[in-house]
């Protein structure tokens, strides 16, 4: 066993499309550009955690083999998501001629869905532009959020959903490779969690042998300890009439776990609707409602604390009412 | 409690002449005028004029001295007793009084350059005709003595100097007192309040206090924020009460419009008070609801649109005094906001979650999102669960994760995970130090794979 150890998911990453062993329509096409040495404009759409960002590496690697990331500029829109990133990075790359011996280079802008409208239409003159010199892949969970310009520029490849024995059988190979002991029921419980998405039944996997053989129950309990409940204790303060005592929980967890507003407003909202919560029906809904509201007041830049102290008041005076 | 409510300036008031911070020069002048006095001579000047900035132990030096010395002090403050009348029936009378039992009898008056000479008339000249015949030694305090209405009296006074306490001095008087309150004092805190007070050692004690019967804690950005003006958290209670007890809208507005405290501030101390004085549940959703919004409306009218900061005073003035429809306000005493401190601890541990999520966003072909949401929480489990701490410093090594991010991620249990990755270095240097990480046989098809293609 090696001394220092990387997360399973970088580990197991197929690196050449050879390696990839689902996607079998994807990945002909893809091989087919790698024997021409040519690729279109490529627009990868799918669920999360069905391989598009992994085959488009590959891609990049079997066209350019292990120094493949030299002739590539990535960007994540998720983080980089405005206009000026495609006027200056983007450009910048693009327009530049492209190493010798090799025919293009290759943008990829991941979660390209993330980028704002005025961004989009920047890219698609930069797309027109510098197609000579360069070949962009995006990469999307939701391609109706690309505007049309850019998707009939694109050729269009879609990842399906991965299978429940994709999914499976993957774990088990992984889980044989390290060593790991395993229920079978556990890796179908890994399964139902992740809804398909591979990134995220690796990293199960991984954290539930951390604590040992992986069980159902062990898998459970890295998904509890995962999602701190100190949020429901949070609610159940707050509903309880305790502003204080639950605005204090609130800003411990943004202290303490590092959360953002917006990140314990989404906890919350997956919250009113556990069982574990013993609020009447209709009140679910008001909770949400409001939750929602606080949470598009919060993308809006509005501050943390104070939303989220209105938030805990409104749960405060639910909960007298239900009382 | 009682002793906890003592004003420092009080509690920590020198007691003798040594524990005067400098003032090396006053002291000695000040002892042998008085001793003097204690022998039975008058010597030439029967008044001494301590002069010098405020805070600097002016007074305490007389109280001190007079401690030691074994003498009496009969404090008249020169702003009372005014007057010529008044000074004559007060002044006049100790400095004639034969001290009791031999025991030496000080008279100080204090702030003496507050004399006016318009409305007090004849004040000054009571003053010199006393001091020219005084049997009592008489001190007085000014800050500054050069004032045109005081010339008569330095013609007959010994003039002491004080200096201005340089920040050094300050500093040390402030460690001192942060010991014995078993308070935990940043030097740097300690040190901007002494640059703040400029050389005055009272302002610098009540501003230490300040910021300690808030928070327990003097950190520097605490006493940045706290210290913009020290009359400021008058002002800021004002407002506050100017807002929660309003009659009426236009009233509330007022109060947050013409406050000193900038709009952020206000929603600062709003956000932690208004649950103080808040009790009803409707009233407190009602007052949050309208400062949140306000909140909208601040970010707003950053993006530009100026004109809309109206709404923002509309929402935290009236808008929260309307809030309350029960009519039931507490009596509890305004806090200060958590805020301050809540936001220099959030800062630092969102950098390095920002940082945790950049270093491995590229390594994970995704966003730093993703990393945020995906990532950490499943390292988290990893690095604080009760098994073996062997997988999460291995995972340390394989990720060169700095010590910070490992405790970021481990909490309680980063000492264990230290240890661990102690273990593997000493058992394995060699493997260690290889920046690849071994070859692993079980996706290797083809091909060479190593790190060095990543970055």
């Amino acid at each position: 066993m090696s001394v220092a150890e990387i997360l399973w998911v970088e580990k197991y990453r197929p690196r050449s499309l050879d390696e990839i062993v689902n996607q079998t329509d994807v990945v002909t096409r893809l091989k087919q550009f790698v024997k021409e040495r040519n690729i279109p404009h490529l627009l990868f759409a799918g669920p999360p955690g069905t391989g598009k960002t992994t085959a488009a590496h590959a891609l990049a690697h079997d066209l350019y083999g292990e120094n493949y990331r030299q002739y590539m500029l990535e960007l994540n829109a998720s983080d980089e998501r405005g206009i000026n990133v495609i006027r200056e990075k983007v450009k910048e790359f693009a327009r530049s001629r492209a190493p010798e011996g090799v025919p293009f280079k290759i943008v990829l802008l991941d979660e390209a869905d993330n980028m704002t409208g005025d961004a989009q239409q920047a890219l698609r003159r930069l797309m027109e532009l510098y197609s000579g010199s360069t070949r962009f892949i995006l990469v999307a969970n939701y391609p109706s959020k690309i505007i049309d310009p850019i998707q009939s520029r694109c050729a269009f490849l879609r990842f399906v959903p991965l299978k429940k024995d994709d999914i499976v059988e993957r774990l088990r190979f992984i889980s044989e490779g390290e060593g790991v002991k395993y229920e079978y029921e556990a890796l179908d419980a890994i399964y139902e969690i992740s809804e398909g998405d591979m990134r995220k039944a690796i990293n199960i996997l991984q954290a539930a042998a951390s604590l040992g053989k992986v069980t159902v129950d062990s898998v459970f309990r890295v998904v509890g300890m995962a999602r701190p409940r100190e949020v429901r204790d949070m609610i159940k303060l707050a509903l309880s009439g305790k502003f204080m005592e639950a605005r204090e929980l609130a800003r411990r967890l943004m202290i303490d776990y590092g959360l953002s507003g917006e990140d314990i407003v989404r906890q919350i909202h997956r919250e009113v609707f556990s069982q574990e919560l013993n609020i009447p029906e209709e009140y679910r809904v008001l909770i949400a409602d409001y939750v929602g509201e606080v949470h598009y007041r919060l993308v809006e830049g509005s501050d943390d604390d104070i939303q989220l102290s209105a938030l805990i008041a409104w749960l405060s005076l639910l909960g007298k009412r239900v009382s | 409690m009682s002793e906890r409510r003592l004003p420092w300036i009080i509690k920590y008031r020198p007691r003798r002449v040594e524990e005067i911070i400098g003032q090396e020069q006053a002291k000695k002048t000040l002892r042998e005028w008085l001793e003097e006095w204690l022998k039975g001579r008058i010597p030439a000047k029967r008044v001494a004029l301590l002069h010098g900035p405020p805070g600097v132990g002016k007074t305490s030096l007389v109280e001190a001295l007079a401690r030691e010395l074994n003498m009496e002090v009969l404090e008249l403050n020169a702003s009372d007793y005014r007057r010529k009348s008044d000074i004559e029936r007060t002044v006049a009378v100790a400095a004639k009084k034969r001290p009791l039992f031999r025991r030496g009898l000080i008279i100080l008056m204090d702030e003496v350059d507050g004399l006016d000479p318009k409305a007090d008339e004849g004040g000054i000249e009571a003053l010199v005709n006393i001091v020219k015949e005084t049997l009592n030694p008489i001190v007085m305090t000014a800050n500054d003595p050069w004032k045109e209405q005081l010339r008569d009296l330095r013609e007959y006074s010994l003039m002491v100097e004080f200096r201005e306490l340089t920040n050094t001095q300050i500093i040390t008087l402030l460690q001192r007192i942060c010991e014995s309150e078993r308070l935990k004092c940043d030097k740097e805190a300690l040190s901007y309040i002494a640059d703040k007070s400029m050389g005055d050692a009272r302002a610098a004690v009540n501003d230490l206090q300040t910021i300690a019967e808030g928070y327990r804690e003097v950190t520097l950005d605490l006493a940045r924020a706290l210290l913009k003006g020290r009359e400021k958290t008058l002002n800021i209670w004002r407002t506050l009460s100017g807002v929660l007890y309003a009659k009426q809208a236009w009233m509330a507005k007022k109060a947050v419009t013409q406050s000193d405290e900038d709009y952020e501030t206000l929603i600062a101390w709003l956000n932690d008070n208004i649950p103080r004085k808040y009790s009803d549940p409707y009233d407190l959703y009602r007052a949050y609801e309208s400062l949140a919004r306000a909140t909208v409306f601040l970010n707003r009218s950053k993006s530009g649109e100026w004109a809309l900061l109206s709404y923002v005073f509309d929402l935290i003035g009236p808008g929260v005094a309307f809030a309350r429809v029960s009519g039931e306000i507490s009596g509890a005493k305004y806090g200060f906001p958590e805020r301050i401190r809540l936001m220099s601890q959030l800062k630092a541990k969102r950098e390095l979650r920002e940082k945790l999520a950049e270093h491995l966003a590229r390594r994970l072909l995704t966003s730093k999102r993703t990393v945020k949401n995906e990532i950490i929480p499943v390292l988290t489990v990893i690095f604080r669960n009760e098994a073996d701490p062997a997988m999460a410093a291995r995972l340390a090594l394989g990720y060169k994760l700095d010590k910070e991010m490992i405790e970021y991620l481990a909490g309680p249990k980063t000492n264990d995970i230290v240890k661990a990755i102690e273990k593997i270095r000493r058992a394995k240097p060699e493997e260690v130090e290889d920046k690849k990480p071994k070859e692993d046989k079980t996706t290797k098809k083809k091909g060479g794979r190593g790190l060095d293609y990543y970055y």
